[in-house]
């Protein structure tokens, strides 16, 4: 696709255009990566006018458009254009041409670059960008098709790359300066090389002082700093500065300029440093502030959402001690979770036969102890272990009298479940061969999945003895693609909603019970 | 200890509701016992003995200063004591327990601590543990098997409620199958001291366990005690740490 340097000049103004719109919404929205149906309308708008300037992006006007954000990963100087290409659904390498043929005459591209450096937020690269970006191709459009391998191509040497491409695009901008100046001065503007070059090295050399402070987003967050880049750019901000001053005069003035230059700066850094100091401390203590108010209302929020209702529940179903019973163990519970960030395991057995123990506890008021040594993340067997555990608490809950322990245990080759009560005990063969319970939801729920069951009758109550032979937990486990059983144990966004669905806590699950049982 | 005299109480809670509460409670069920009309009572011990001890509870306090001064002064058998108690160094019942490591009871015997708490978090649990408590109950624990950890502890022996258990069960390794090759290891279980923990993470009594292992109730009691000795002298500081970091296989 060639590009027109005509259009491509005429591009950034229209472009500013939908981006201060865009802008808008996405400020509107904080630093949400969700597109909402806001930035898709307002967009389109934009699109033609942008599209037909550059000539492409015809898939992405229809589709949902990423919002406008800098991207942390694959930028170059601050992220500005891969996200303004993602957002436009235009190639990169464009609207980085884009914004360096604009910078030669008047600096254009520099400002509308540092403009929207300022403005527009920092964001991850979306995945409907990776998509239009060519991992997945549009089949519709040729044109967008062969724009997709181009960009490809140009995204993968972004992202894959170090610093070399960013060295060489500094000097590639710094050669178009050169030549543009030279341009001009043949043209007839008079551009003084010896003012022009220092402006240039300061101007680079900020850029890259600045890129290292950008996304500190928390100030004093810590963060490796690239030393080199910042040496880099002072040392070609100093000799900017210092090649601006002296200018013409003779080199043997430079000492003493220099040290002129050097005593300003450390007579301004010693009356301003307490000032500084005082206002570094003010905004970390203000933020520290705003953490603390920011926790206490969350947890204010919480507790009006769950205690004070509960009580409040408590309260009106006093006179029935069995209610406010099971209120209180179910909140108990509650807080608990919330207390201990029991969240964090989601995805795992631990986590699965907490769920399902709380339904058993809140469908009768009987409150069952887990303890679990040991966890896993579950898969289907183990599935099935927590919803026979389940049936087996649910049955003791009903049936025997507290208290009711339940003890898993996840070994290395097999987690083992003890389900027990202090009941009368019952006997299998008393059961009449139509409730399907024990025989059904415990006895041959393991046996399908290759365990087993055994119960144990005592003196003083039952115990329910669980087995499941589980893999190695070193080999590759079924519970799903992917997933790596060393790292399951912290909380993974990315796996949690299928990990959740799988224990499937199952509302249905005490009806289908106690159907079988009645 | 096996003198039919009351066992001397101070209780440590800052909700002095709670500490009504339970003070109503043992002194009820104490009078109860004594004609032995509940289930586990004392009647775990092998010996026969005075069916109920009496319980006698000397002093309340409500924080870490105060609790202190109560315990130097009344000297009691057993301390009940809440882990999170206002005052002193921020650490609550820990700091009571390290502050009375010396008080000594009339007889001679140290003053032994049992912590009664809300939260089943390992960090508190551990941390009173290590400073020298005798036991962790819950305070969702019902009367008569407070009244049994009490006499237990009053003993010298160790209370272990099964999410303790279980929690040993982790920071030992004992549940993914090390066991210690010599019992005097600091940092593993032996292979009997599991069994019992395992046990009692299933939810059994000292009597249930030492029928279910053949071993005397007092078998059992050295058991518990080694693995509490293990737990508070372990060289792992960082046993919560630890034993996060074994739970999953």
């Amino acid at each position: 696709m060639r590009v027109d340097p005509d259009q491509t000049l005429s591009e950034p103004p229209k472009a500013l255009a939908g981006l201060a719109r865009g802008l808008e919404v996405s400020e509107y929205e904080g630093v949400q990566t969700t597109p909402d149906p806001g930035a898709r309308t307002s967009s389109p708008a934009v699109t033609p006018a942008v599209g037909a300037a550059a000539g492409s992006a015809p898939a992405a006007a229809g589709t949902t458009r990423p919002p406008l954000v800098r991207h942390v990963e694959g930028h170059v100087i601050g992220g500005v254009a891969a996200g303004l290409a993602s957002h436009l659904g235009v190639p990169v390498a464009f609207v980085r041409i884009g914004f360096l043929v604009t910078a030669i005459p008047f600096g254009a591209g520099f400002a509308v670059y540092a403009f929207l450096w300022a403005t527009m937020p920092r964001g991850v690269a979306e995945p409907v960008a990776a998509n239009q970006m060519g991992a997945a191709p549009e089949p519709s459009a040729g044109s967008s098709r062969a724009q997709a391998r181009f960009d490809l191509r140009t995204v993968k040497v972004w992202l894959r790359s170090g610093n070399e491409p960013v060295l060489l695009t500094l000097f590639g901008v710094i050669a178009l300066i050169v030549a543009g100046a030279l341009w001009l001065g043949t043209a007839g503007i008079g551009i003084r090389p010896e003012v022009v070059l220092p402006i240039v090295a300061i101007v680079i050399g900020t850029i890259f002082f600045w890129s290292q402070l950008d996304d500190a987003d928390p100030i004093g967050a810590r963060r490796p700093v690239r030393w080199i880049w910042l040496v880099v750019g002072l040392g070609l901000t100093s000799l900017g500065l210092v090649g601006l001053l002296v200018g013409s005069t003779d080199l043997s003035q430079l000492w003493r300029v220099g040290g002129a230059v050097l005593a300003a700066l450390v007579g301004v850094a010693v009356l301003a440093a307490p000032w500084i100091l005082r206002l570094w401390t003010n905004l970390r203590a203000e933020q520290a502030a705003r953490i603390r108010a920011t926790e206490r209302a969350d947890i204010a929020a919480h507790l009006h959402d769950s205690v004070l209702q509960t009580l409040a529940l408590i309260q009106r179903r006093s006179d029935d001690p069995a209610m406010v019973a099971r209120l209180a163990r179910a909140q108990e519970r509650q807080l608990r979770t919330y207390l201990y960030d029991e969240d964090a395991r989601a995805g795992t057995l631990g986590a699965a036969l907490t769920v399902a123990l709380g339904e058993v506890e809140d469908l009768h008021g009987v409150p069952v102890q887990l303890v679990v040594t040991g966890d896993r993340p579950i898969d289907e067997h183990l599935d099935a272990l927590v919803k026979a555990i389940r049936e087996a608490a649910w049955n003791a809950v009903r049936h025997a009298d507290p208290p009711i322990t339940v003890y898993v245990e996840v070994g290395p080759t097999t987690v083992e479940a003890f389900v027990r009560d202090h009941g009368a005990g019952f006997d299998l063969d008393d059961i009449p061969g139509d409730r399907a319970g024990v025989r059904e939801s415990i006895i041959g729920r393991m046996e399908r999945h290759g365990g087993t069951a055994r119960i144990r009758k005592r003196s003083d109550g039952t115990e329910i003895q669980l087995r499941q032979p589980v893999m190695a937990p070193a080999g590759p486990d079924d519970s799903g693609p992917g997933r790596d059983p060393t790292s399951t144990g912290e909380a993974d966004p990315q796996h949690d909603p299928g990990s959740r669905s799988l224990p499937d806590p199952a509302p249905s699950k005490p009806k289908e019970s106690e159907e079988a049982q009645s | 200890m096996t003198e039919p005299r009351a066992i001397r109480i101070v209780l440590v809670d800052d909700h002095h509701m709670f500490r009504t509460g339970v003070r109503a409670e043992l002194t009820s069920s104490a009078s109860a016992a004594a004609y032995g009309s509940h289930r586990d009572g004392t009647s775990t011990r092998s010996t026969p003995r005075p069916p109920a001890p009496a319980l006698e509870i000397v002093g309340e306090a409500g924080a870490v200063e105060s609790a202190t001064a109560v315990i130097t002064e009344t000297r009691p058998d057993v301390v009940l004591l809440d882990v999170h108690i206002p005052g002193g160094n921020g650490r609550g019942g820990a700091d009571v327990i390290r502050a009375c490591a010396t008080v000594k009871t009339g007889s001679g015997a140290p003053v032994r601590f049992l912590a009664l708490s809300v939260s089943d978090a390992a960090e508190d649990v551990i941390a009173v543990i290590r400073a020298g408590a005798r036991g962790y109950v819950t305070k969702t624990i019902n009367a008569a098997e407070l009244l049994t950890a009490i006499t237990r502890v009053a003993d010298g022996d160790a209370v272990f409620s099964p999410r303790l258990a279980g929690f040993v069960l982790d920071a030992f390794g004992a549940a993914a199958g090390e066991v210690a090759e010599i019992d005097e290891e600091l940092d593993r279980l032996s292979a009997r001291e599991r069994e019992v923990m395992r046990l009692i993470a299933r939810g059994y009594q000292y009597k249930e366990v030492a029928k279910e292992l053949f071993i005397s109730i007092k078998t059992v009691e050295t058991h518990v005690s080694s693995v509490l000795r293990k737990l508070q002298l372990s060289s792992r500081h960082e046993l919560t740490a630890w034993a996060m970091g074994r739970r999953l296989l």
